[in-house]
């Protein structure tokens, strides 16, 4: 009887074109669970100290979920991973999409690749084969031709995970597509690849998935499906920046119920948020120097969220997914179709650049798509410049003769376009706006905001301080993907891990800011069940409905048959943690140095809008945080003791 | 439990053919074997054997069973989430996504290559919601 796992790796290498299966004994997985955890336990040990980011050394990781293919919902999330070289740290992207079953399909928990090819090549599997072809034709393509054309030399049904041309040039920002355009697009993983000539994985497995209890899993799912199903009408499009500004005038906050966002997502998708985040102060405006005042209602009209489902030809459902939250849209001008905008997107290349027109937001997420380029960055490294430019740092003749001024879509579009092409100013901004503060210099450091390198998503740490603890502590800053005070709410942990504190229904604003243990409880609470969902390829928006409506820890007992506690998998989730953090301090990092910049942590406060005053006391809350883990609290580095009391070999 | 076939087997080299993850070895008109490792248990190379030569994992003999009568899935939408699970369970690929509908945005699973179905039934096994059954074509009369 099986386990959910595959209990195998491909390790290719690149340099010599070896490619060799490795079975993975059990005990790893019982430690470190699949996806990102057996991907954490691999690249620490295997990826040396000091080991340059893009040089042969760097081992690239491509990952399963342990949960995806078992029948549990919301279990199609991979993960690509490796040593980041936009924070020189440990490097995660997380991606919906169809390549994770795809990738237990081929009989694989996981496929690596280290070394570097002497040209451009793909890894081909099918019925058992895998072998290295060359992508010579392909290189220089764009994410959807380059995705076509290898479909079409493939067995049919086959799932592809590639580069663009950003990933191709190295650009510190680009990730990895699937499925034409959906990125897994954090951490710069995208050069990585481009540093190994990797410009695709092509995967065409048919092998089962073994699962201890299918049939429990399956009623577990259904009990799930019955919320997902459960869809009230609900408000339009046009009342949600009300409803976002009612959430700022009111003193006290509702503890949320992730029922409520469920019903948003499946309505509209992530866009349901784009003017609500606004008017709430959850997006970061102009550079974060703005405020929801400087980009109202009237101006974010464009961006309102029934603007998106209008365009909407078909919903996107990512492997297993019940909700299907995503979306192919139609758009006029160079494409005719784009994935829809996710908010992300939609605020990064919009209100953080002053940017209204929705056309331009359109363009641009299929060319950076296209390009493998991360939206989130991209749109934050434009801000920068922005700033750059309207402070007097930067001159018409430093970017080419564009005008860069808040909101001139044109401009911002053809700065973009730059980047992709590294073209003039777009080759220094390419990198991100660390790198580029730096290669600027004109004391250009202070527009820049980032934490470690990353540029943080669109989520205001100073309307919700936990986002600034997330974007400051984790092993991969600058994610907004894995803890904050809302997420802790909508986890709703306390229902089923003992010892939890858990949240009332209504509080009061102003204790969001109350530095205290147990807002470190919770934010450790958030990193380790997060660890526990990309160990099982699940995805963060059905987490959000609770996990006494989404039955993570069943799941996982029952496709393993492992019958461990929600506590015992809470310890998986530190082990994970503790496990990253030591890749960091292996490489040298100084975990205190991925602080994210004074800005975004109202450093000094706003005086307007709706963070006005708001300022988040965030040395204390990371040296509580680390505390939580057993770490130094002054210098965030797990100690030996620590290691050995999470039962981590030390290599 | 993977397939094994028996020496019943005359070579014809029909499961050769059908096998979906070229798990199956043998010259014509000589004895085939099944590599234990790579089947799948589709069951394929049981329903189309003229011999009846091959046992399931169980050791119980397949019957040979006339293409036309393989079963095929049904889809029920009232219970299917369009959550792509069965399309991605297909060893041969031969379920698609339909386009979306005036009234309803989301696609749902078809069979688009009736010819290349297997009848292996993976798709109904995985589908957690049991919105797909097995059933034989019903031939217009």
């Amino acid at each position: 009887m099986g386990k959910g796992y595959m209990g195998k790796i491909l390790m290719v290498n690149l340099s010599g074109g070896n490619i060799q299966e490795e079975i993975i004994p059990d005990e790893v997985y019982e430690k470190y669970l699949s996806g990102m955890g057996l991907a954490a336990y691999i690249l620490y040990n295997r990826i040396p100290a000091g080991a340059d980011p893009l040089g042969p050394d760097n081992i690239l990781g491509f990952v399963s979920g342990l949960l995806t293919g078992t029948g549990s919902l919301f279990a199609g999330r991979w993960m690509v991973v490796g040593k980041s070289p936009l924070t020189g740290g440990w490097g995660d992207a997380n991606c919906g999409g169809n390549l994770s079953p795809a990738i237990k399909r081929c009989g694989y928990d996981g496929i690596f690749f280290k070394g570097i090819s002497s040209k451009p090549v793909y890894l081909y599997i099918e019925k058992g084969k895998a072998e290295l072809r060359d992508a010579s034709h392909l290189w220089g393509q764009d994410t959807v031709e380059a995705e076509k054309m290898l479909l079409e030399e493939a067995a049919a049904g086959a799932r592809v995970a590639l580069i663009g041309p950003s990933g191709e040039k190295l650009s510190l920002i680009s990730g990895i597509s699937n499925d034409r355009g959906r990125m897994a697009a954090r951490s710069g993983l995208g050069a990585v690849m481009g540093s190994k000539r990797l410009k695709a994985l092509v995967l065409a497995g048919a092998k089962r998935i073994p699962v201890h209890n299918r049939e429990g899993i399956k009623r577990l799912s259904q009990k799930c499906n019955r919320w997902v199903q459960f869809q009230p009408p609900f408000v339009s499009g046009s009342m949600m920046p009300y409803v976002g500004a009612f959430m700022r005038i009111m003193p006290t906050v509702l503890a949320q119920d992730g029922m409520l966002y469920k019903t948003l997502l499946r309505k509209w998708g992530t866009g349901s948020m784009n003017q609500a985040s606004i008017e709430m102060g959850d997006s970061p405006i102009k550079n974060w120097k703005g405020t929801n005042e400087d980009f109202g209602p009237k101006r974010s009209l464009t961006t309102n969220p029934d603007v998106f489902t209008d365009r909407e030809i078909i919903k996107y459902h990512c492997h297993s997914c019940p909700l299907g939250c995503g979306g192919i849209c139609s758009m006029t001008g160079k494409y005719s179709e784009t994935h829809k905008p996710e908010y992300e997107t939609v605020l990064a290349l919009g209100g953080l650049c002053m940017n209204e027109d929705v056309n331009s937001i359109f363009h641009l997420n299929e060319s950076l798509n296209r390009a493998g380029m991360d939206t989130i960055s991209a749109g934050a490294t434009a801000a920068f410049a922005i700033e750059c430019y309207e402070e007097g740092l930067l001159t018409k003749e430093d970017t080419d003769g564009l005008e860069l001024t808040w909101g001139n879509s044109e401009a911002i579009t053809a700065l973009i376009e730059k980047m992709i092409d590294r073209e003039g100013i777009g080759d220094i901004l390419a990198d991100g706006s660390k790198v580029a503060a730096r290669k600027l210099g004109r004391g250009s450091e202070r527009y820049a905001v980032h934490a470690g390198g990353q540029e943080p998503a669109m989520h205001d740490s100073r309307n919700d301080p936990g986002f600034a603890l997330h974007y400051s502590v984790e092993p991969a800053p600058g994610r907004h993907t894995i803890g904050s005070g809302l997420y802790y709410e909508m986890f709703q942990l306390w229902k089923r891990v003992k010892g939890l504190p858990k949240v009332g229904p209504l509080y009061f604003k102003g204790s969001k800011y109350v530095v205290d243990e147990e807002k470190a409880v919770r934010g450790a609470a958030c990193s380790k069940f997060t660890n526990l969902l990309n160990g099982s390829g699940l995805c963060m928006f059905g987490a959000f409905l609770g996990v006494k409506k989404i039955p993570t820890f069943d799941w996982l007992n029952a496709a393993t048959g492992w019958n461990k506690t929600p506590e015992e998998y809470m310890k998986i989730g530190e082990r994970l943690q503790t496990l990253k953090q030591a890749f960091n301090v292996k490489h040298g990092i100084e975990p205190k140095n991925f602080k994210i910049s004074s800005r975004a942590i109202g450093a000094p406060p706003q005086t307007r809008g709706a963070n006005k005053g708001r300022s988040v006391g965030l040395d204390e809350m990371m040296g509580d945080y680390w505390k939580q883990f057993g770490w130094d609290t002054l210098t965030g580095k797990p100690s030996e003791e620590c290691l050995a009391r999470l039962d981590i070999e030390v290599q | 439990m993977a397939y094994r076939i028996t020496d019943a087997c005359n070579g014809c080299g029909a499961c050769q053919k059908i096998c979906p993850v070229d798990a199956i070895d043998g010259e014509k008109k000589e004895l085939h074997v099944i590599d234990e490792a790579r089947c799948i248990e589709c069951g394929s190379c049981g329903r189309i054997c003229p011999q009846q030569a091959v046992q399931d994992g169980f050791g119980i003999a397949c019957e040979t069973i006339k293409h036309s009568k393989w079963e095929k899935p049904v889809f029920d939408r009232k219970k299917c989430m369009s959550c792509t699970i069965c399309i991605d369970a297909c060893p041969v690929k031969c379920l698609a996504l339909s386009e979306a509908e005036a009234k309803d945005p989301h696609g749902y699973p078809y069979l688009e290559k009736e010819k290349i179905c297997l009848g292996c039934g993976f798709c109904a096994y995985e589908c957690p919601v049991n919105a797909v059954t097995m059933a034989v074509p019903q031939s217009v009369s």
